[in-house]
């Protein structure tokens, strides 16, 4: 498929985009969690774009994901309407809240701690501590 | 500006209904739970022979406590009570372990609406080795062995009559998202069977589920001090003392009360005080934001830890949550023209038929199989922001953010400039 963004034409595989697309949808949406830290490198490593294509495009495609996830898990009665409206304000004000707090801190340093926080609870989900 | 207060006036809507709600739950009778504690001490005095009779030191209690129960039942006999809530849950198991008899997997999904919100078994002092055995098996602990051990297998009853709803599930159909055909209802043996694997499914720990509090006398008084957790459901719980499975007192009721800031999730079961999970996810949407990976990936495993939340709910709670804030990225980039709609719609495509299949994948896994996956999901994660952290990611990603950041301005003088021609 020929994709043309901003005067520049570019060539990307769509059976590797789309294989790729489905398997982190049904896991993003089969545990909850967001696809786009696996869908930017697959779009800029895998189908080898440029990060200008890759961001507003690879929201988009989430986007699908998000809805539809959100209906079927609605569907199957895994909605607590009240939790939801708990956590629902919190999301959209650290919306607010975080661009004001990344004008002050390095985001390599958020990454590195980032990087420990996550093996951590990795670990400690696997049960090796 | 503008975008600032939208986000406030969503989030006091937010508000309102979770407020709302709580008023409607927390609404419940208490002339009942007077009479039944009533009817209760009027049957205690009799005691007649061959009789168990039960009362209860208070009648409600405030999000947890301790209820003391005494009361009288044949000389000799051992007392077992069963302490439930009236308001109930959701549970669903999914069985994919090989039967014994045939030698193969059934692949069935067993659901129940009607799981009490809270359920406990409390057996004979003189039984806690039994149930500490039970507690070294780790998560391979088994309802049925220890209900059977203690000796409380027969007056187990309160969820043995649980309408369970059992689906045939296909390979074909869990792949378009079925639940399966609904197979006939199951006589009474396997109901109760299956009532108890959905029992550990929903309490997870054999502490929950039972417990050897019940100190008993010779001449046939006992008494038993029986812990209410914080964090249960709101509403009426009974008690009943049993014997055996027919010679039983009669319920006694007491209250739990539950007030604001802690409700109840209805769906989940669970009380909570909600400024906890408020905080929880403004502090992991914030980071979720700063490390570019969204709040999901931290707040899904904490949720499922901290609380006793089933992973179904958790999962299909904190998706929704960010469709606000896509939303709103969306519409920002569409404005500059920063998005190409064919590369988005045709990946979005697939993923929209992966998101079709997923939900329903949650409810076949366990919540040991949940932490398992997540915990390797979470390391892939770390292996590849520690990938952004490398220098050579960092010298690459320096120039595309840069040509990033030009064509962004590009854009946005374009737009600028046509609606400045258009007015």
């Amino acid at each position: 498929m020929i994709v043309e963004f901003w005067g520049h034409e570019f060539k990307v595989n769509v059976v590797l985009g789309c294989v790729g697309g489905f398997i982190i949808a049904v896991l993003s949406s089969m545990f909850g969690f967001g696809g786009g830290p696996f869908m930017v490198p697959l779009m800029s490593v895998g189908l080898g774009l440029p990060m200008y294509v890759v961001v507003g495009s690879s929201l988009l495609a989430i986007a699908f994901n998000s809805v539809m996830g959100s209906l079927r898990h609605l569907q199957f009665g895994n909605l607590d309407w009240t939790l939801f409206a708990i956590m629902f304000p919190a999301a959209i004000m650290a919306g607010f809240i975080s661009p004001q707090i990344a004008k002050r801190v390095s985001p390599i340093v958020v990454k590195r701690v980032a990087v420990v926080g996550l093996c951590l609870l990795g670990l400690k989900l696997l049960g090796v501590y | 500006m503008k975008r600032t207060w939208v986000g406030m006036l969503v989030a006091f809507i937010a508000m309102f209904i979770m407020l709302v709600q709580n008023g409607a739950s927390a609404d419940n009778p208490k002339e009942d739970v007077a009479a039944a504690a009533a009817e209760a001490e009027v049957a205690n005095p009799a005691k007649p022979a061959g009789k168990v009779t039960v009362q209860v030191d208070k009648t409600s209690l405030d999000n947890g406590g301790t209820i003391t129960v005494t009361g009288t039942a044949p000389m000799g006999m051992p007392v077992y009570i069963e302490v439930w809530a009236e308001k109930q849950v959701r549970v669903s198991r999914f069985d994919a372990d090989v039967d014994k008899e045939t030698g193969q997997r059934p692949y069935r999904l067993y659901m129940t609406h009607e799981m009490p919100a809270y359920y406990k078994m409390f057996v004979p002092k003189e039984q806690k080795d039994k149930i500490d055995a039970a507690k070294k098996e780790d998560s391979k602990w088994s309802l049925s062995k220890v209900l059977k051990e203690t000796g409380a297998e027969t007056v187990y009853s309160a969820p043995a009559k649980i309408k369970i709803d059992r689906y045939q599930a296909t390979l074909l159909g869990s792949i378009i998202g079925s639940r399966g055909t609904l197979l006939d209802p199951m006589d009474p043996k396997e109901n109760k069977k299956r009532s108890m694997q959905l029992v550990k499914v929903r309490f997870r720990d054999v502490d929950k589920v039972i417990g050897a509090n019940v100190q008993m006398n010779p001449d046939g008084a006992f008494k038993a001090e029986i812990p209410i957790r914080e964090g249960l459901a709101p509403g009426a719980y009974k008690i009943v003392a049993f014997v055996d499975k027919d010679t039983k007192s009669d319920p006694v009721t007491f209250e739990n009360k539950i007030n604001f800031p802690t409700i109840y999730l209805s769906n989940a079961g669970t009380s909570l005080n909600i400024f906890l999970p408020f905080f929880l996810t403004l502090a992991v949407a914030c980071f979720g934001v700063l490390m570019g990976a969204g709040g999901g990936f931290l707040l899904n495993p904490l949720l499922v830890s901290i609380w006793p939340l089933p992973h179904t709910i958790v999962a299909g709670t904190v998706i929704p949550t960010v469709l606000f804030s896509q939303g709103s990225g969306i519409y920002n980039y569409s404005k500059i023209k920063f998005i190409n709609w064919k590369l988005g719609v045709t990946i979005g495509l697939s993923m929209l038929a992966g998101a079709f299949i997923g939900p329903k994948l949650t409810e076949m896994i366990t919540l040991a199989q949940f932490k398992f996956i997540f915990g390797w999901i979470l390391l892939v994660l770390a292996a590849l922001m520690f990938w952004q952290t490398m220098p050579a990611y960092l010298e690459k990603n320096k120039k595309e953010q840069a040509i990033l950041r030009e064509f962004q301005r590009r854009a946005k003088e374009s737009a600028a400039a046509k609606v400045a021609t258009a007015t």
